[in-house]
């Protein structure tokens, strides 16, 4: 079936060229023509997921087999949704306007946890079950992969299997899988059977979860002797031989990152306790910085893109640096294009480099000291000093910046009112101490403090740390408003909604149980929770008590290093082992060298590839930051 | 052999639902893949020296859109021509080009539009009550819409904006109205704001099917020109 849309629809929703499809680089393929159609789908609005640089790995990786048809679908804003619904039109991938239901496979990108209740969305919008135990034969299978995978329990009930790591092998894994078990003509159980024994796929009806009087896991076991205990995540040895897409779809409205993204390397060498991207992408690979300057040459070429934008967790990190901005500075000048360069540390260097690439004027920089004192700091492995904010940040000051943005986290493992007070002296200490800069931007300075709440994650040292009350976090946020307001005019304070935070918090380490919460929330009209429009914590306690679950008991409980965590038969490569040292580590205020000085045993090894290897071929000189 | 050029170029229903501003980058962008040597802006923002005669807002078809480009060297207008549509999706095409002799700015030249607007009536309709209608309103002096302006949404009398307008019946229930419309910098007038019109004064709801454009005139002493005549000289 293609679903027909009229004017009388499309002219009366907001931006409707975000159903139309038809954009630049969009793969058409004849789908009678090929063995497996697969709807990539993404959890949120079209601007945001057509940003994100997974999405067009995969479509890419996909819909370069001939066989298969990789389509895109993504939540329709809540005045498309009302009008499919209105006029009983199911939800449809923008390729074909095929509904969701008449794929083979339709795959979730789980980017944040307060996606989840889109994904159901999603679902009953283009007519499948969302529950898996009611699909039958002949429907779609729903798949999620992403950082969120790592903790798929909250979802269990709903995905009939996830990938667990990195996605551009164990796909096409899946894809062939797929065809054999139609040829043999099995049933749908049998499919699953069959792709619980590729590597990095977790079947999660393929295993029973056990639990103790008091809510805890007692255990997560297979429901047969063939299904493996644990599933291993799935990564990807080396960067520079997969498939890097160049091609990219260029949308006709405007998305939050319009622009090429060139991916320099995957995880990072840094280890800061709180950060979960810093644990589960472990080891750090890079891409060499020749192979990013070919993808960088045929991006722009393909698309046409005014933009090239770097992408890694910390581009400071990355060895080939100097030579890849050489030689895109000199492109990107020549072809008209500029180039932004995200996470960057403020050295001489850094410095030196926007000033190349930047003619625009100079106006924010950002940077993320994550708490206010040096104690807080050493507990969460955030390896800097406030000589080096200072330095760095007078640097800046001296070279023209006025705006500065500084990030921190409220309610980490151990705060004290001591440490939020910190956050806002260092601010005034800065304010002082550029004051002294000669030439007008030292006392032009102006800053900006953000706080978000700390939310523990899975596979971190925190994982089992409580995540602190609301109404500490309240407390500290107005605690922290009041001493700026009388103190200083020259910085100014935002801070998140705590409620999102405590919902976060409960989805991120949730277990099978809590998928009920997330169905009775949706239920009553939860959807975009991560858009502060459409948030409504009331809902949500609304179905936590209707499901006769708490959710304190997720969000704001410390766990025993013996419990059994809802995600422990999921193995990411870092070993629970090393999260429990480095969570007594935290506790002692104790650092840990990072990757590039030395190697600390947390289980990544195991994959044999990256900064591992180089690690050990060097013995200690990788990537140093003296070098750059 | 040209430098500066002006172009027409059409936009089908595929790429009908973009917004004016969304057509000018995929423009921009289009020219980079084609890679034509686009003169650029000087400045901290360098921007293409393209111009665009007059938006086109979500929903229109048109078959007569016009823009002025300035490129680095000269090139022949049928390689333009051709180079430029690789780059372009297939809802958009350029149809034609002149050199541009005089230099003058496409968006201050354009004074009116002629569009085709297929319509829909809630019931079988004949041409003679449909005339009657489109009469009663031509009839009056003072047509008040309320428009959306910078300063939010303020009444603006439409009627000296309407040259002519009549229709043709395609179906029992369906029509075409003609509306030759003022148009450009100064005084605009948005189908869709004549339709609301049309809807408010005759008391008709009209289901509208496609509006597109057929053409677009410049002025000088009181003559309705093609804009390549007046860049021809």
């Amino acid at each position: 079936m293609q679903i027909k849309l009229d004017d009388s629809l499309l002219l009366s929703v907001e931006k409707p060229a975000k159903y139309t499809g038809n954009e630049w680089n969009m793969v058409r393929k004849d789908p009678g023509k090929v063995d497996v159609r697969f709807a990539f789908c993404f959890p949120d609005d079209y601007e945001i997921g057509m940003s994100h640089l997974g999405m067009k790995i995969l479509y890419h990786v996909l819909n370069k087999r001939e066989d298969t048809y990789c389509e895109r679908a993504f939540a329709p804003w809540v005045d498309m949704e009302a009008l499919l619904r209105e006029k009983g039109l199911p939800l449809y991938t923008l390729e074909t306007f095929t509904p969701l239901c008449e794929f083979d496979m339709v795959g979730f990108t789980l980017q944040y946890e307060m996606s989840y209740t889109n994904i159901l969305n999603m679902l009953e919008l283009g007519g499948i079950p969302v529950w898996s135990r009611d699909r039958t034969e002949g429907m779609p299978f729903v798949i999620a992969g992403g950082p969120c995978a790592c903790n798929p329990e909250p979802l269990a009930d709903f995905i009939d299997f996830f990938v667990i790591g990195e996605g551009e092998e164990v796909t096409l894994e899946i894809i062939d899988a797929y065809k054999q078990w139609k040829q043999a003509g099995e049933d749908r159980q049998q499919f699953l059977k069959r792709v619980s024994r590729i590597e990095g796929v977790y079947v999660p009806s393929l295993y029973q979860v056990f639990y103790y009087e008091d809510g805890t896991v007692m255990d997560v076991l297979p429901v047969s002797a063939d299904v493996p205990d644990t599933v291993k995540r799935r990564i990807i040895k080396n960067l520079d031989a997969v498939d890097f897409p160049d091609a990219i779809i260029v949308p006709y409205v405007g998305t939050v990152h319009d622009r090429i993204m060139l991916e320099l390397f995957r995880g990072c060498v840094r280890g800061c306790r709180f950060c979960q991207a810093g644990f589960i992408y472990r080891p750090v690979r890079e891409r060499s910085h020749e192979k990013l300057f070919e993808l960088a040459k045929a991006s722009v070429e393909k698309t046409g893109y005014e933009e090239i934008s770097l992408v890694s967790l910390s581009t400071s990190d990355y060895s080939g640096l100097p030579d890849l901005c050489n030689n895109l500075i000199e492109y990107t000048e020549k072809e008209k294009v500029s180039l932004a360069v995200p996470s960057l540390r403020v050295d001489n260097f850094s410095l030196g480099l926007m000033e190349k690439i930047s003619k625009v004027r100079k106006s924010g920089l950002t940077f993320a000291p994550e708490a206010g004192t040096q104690r807080l700091r050493d507990v969460i492995n955030k390896g800097i000093t406030d000589e080096d904010l200072t330095s760095s940040i007078r640097l800046a000051v001296a070279g023209g910046w006025t705006s500065v943005k500084l990030y921190f986290m409220l309610g980490l493992p151990t705060e004290t009112m001591e440490d939020v007070e910190g956050i806002d002296d260092m601010a005034i200490n800065l304010i002082e101490t550029c004051r002294t800069i000669p030439g007008e931007s030292g006392k032009a300075l102006r800053i900006t403090l953000s706080t978000s709440c700390f939310v523990p994650k899975p596979f971190t040292p925190f994982q089992w740390e409580p995540m602190d009350s609301m109404e500490n976090l309240m407390q500290k946020q107005y605690h922290l408003k009041d001493r700026i307001k009388k103190r200083t005019r020259k910085v100014e304070y935002n801070y998140h909604e705590a409620k999102l935070s405590l919902l976060e918090a409960v989805l991120a380490r949730g277990d099978r149980r809590v998928g009920q919460v997330i169905h009775a929330a949706w239920k009553k009209g939860c959807k975009f929770d991560g858009w502060d429009e459409f948030f409504s914590f009331e809902k949500w306690m609304e179905a936590f008590q209707e499901c006769g679950l708490s959710p304190e008991f997720y969000a704001n409980r410390k766990r025993a290093y013996s419990e059994v965590l809802p995600w422990d038969h999921i193995d990411m490569g870092v070993s629970k082992e090393f999260l429990k040292k480095e969570n007594l580590k935290a506790h002692e205020g104790d650092l840990t060298r990072n990757c590039a000085v030395g190697c600390s045993n947390c289980g990544a090894q195991v994959y044999g590839t990256g900064i591992c290897i180089k690690a050990k071929q060097r013995g200690l000189g990788y990537g140093q930051d003296a070098e750059i | 052999m040209a430098r500066m050029l002006r172009f027409k170029f059409s936009r089908d229903e595929s790429l009908k639902y973009i917004a004016h501003l969304d057509v000018l980058r995929l423009f921009e962008r289009a020219t980079k893949r084609a890679r034509l040597p686009v003169a650029y802006t000087q400045g901290f923002n360098p921007r293409q020296k393209l111009v665009f005669g007059l938006p086109m807002s979500i929903g229109l078809t048109s078959e007569a859109e016009y823009a002025d480009i300035e490129l680095e060297e000269e090139l022949s207008l049928q390689d333009f021509i051709s180079r430029m549509n690789e780059g372009l999706p297939r809802g958009i095409r350029v149809l034609e080009a002149v050199e541009q002799k005089i230099k003058g700015n496409i968006m201050n030249q354009i004074t009116a539009a002629r569009y085709e607007i297929h319509l829909k009536t809630p019931k079988a309709m004949s041409l003679y009550e449909m005339d009657t209608l489109i009469q009663s309103l031509l009839e009056r002096e003072d047509i008040s819409v309320m428009k959306k302006t910078k300063k939010g949404p303020r009444p603006v009398n439409i009627r000296p904006m309407i040259y002519t307008l009549s229709a043709l019946k395609t179906d029992i229930d369906a029509f075409c109205l003609e509306a030759f419309l003022s148009a450009g910098a100064e005084n605009n007038l948005r189908v869709d704001l004549l339709m609301e019109a049309f809807e408010q004064e005759t008391g008709l709801k009209v289901s509208i099917l496609r509006m597109h454009r057929k053409a677009l005139y410049t002025s000088t002493y009181n003559e309705w020109k093609n804009p390549f005549e007046v860049a021809n000289g």
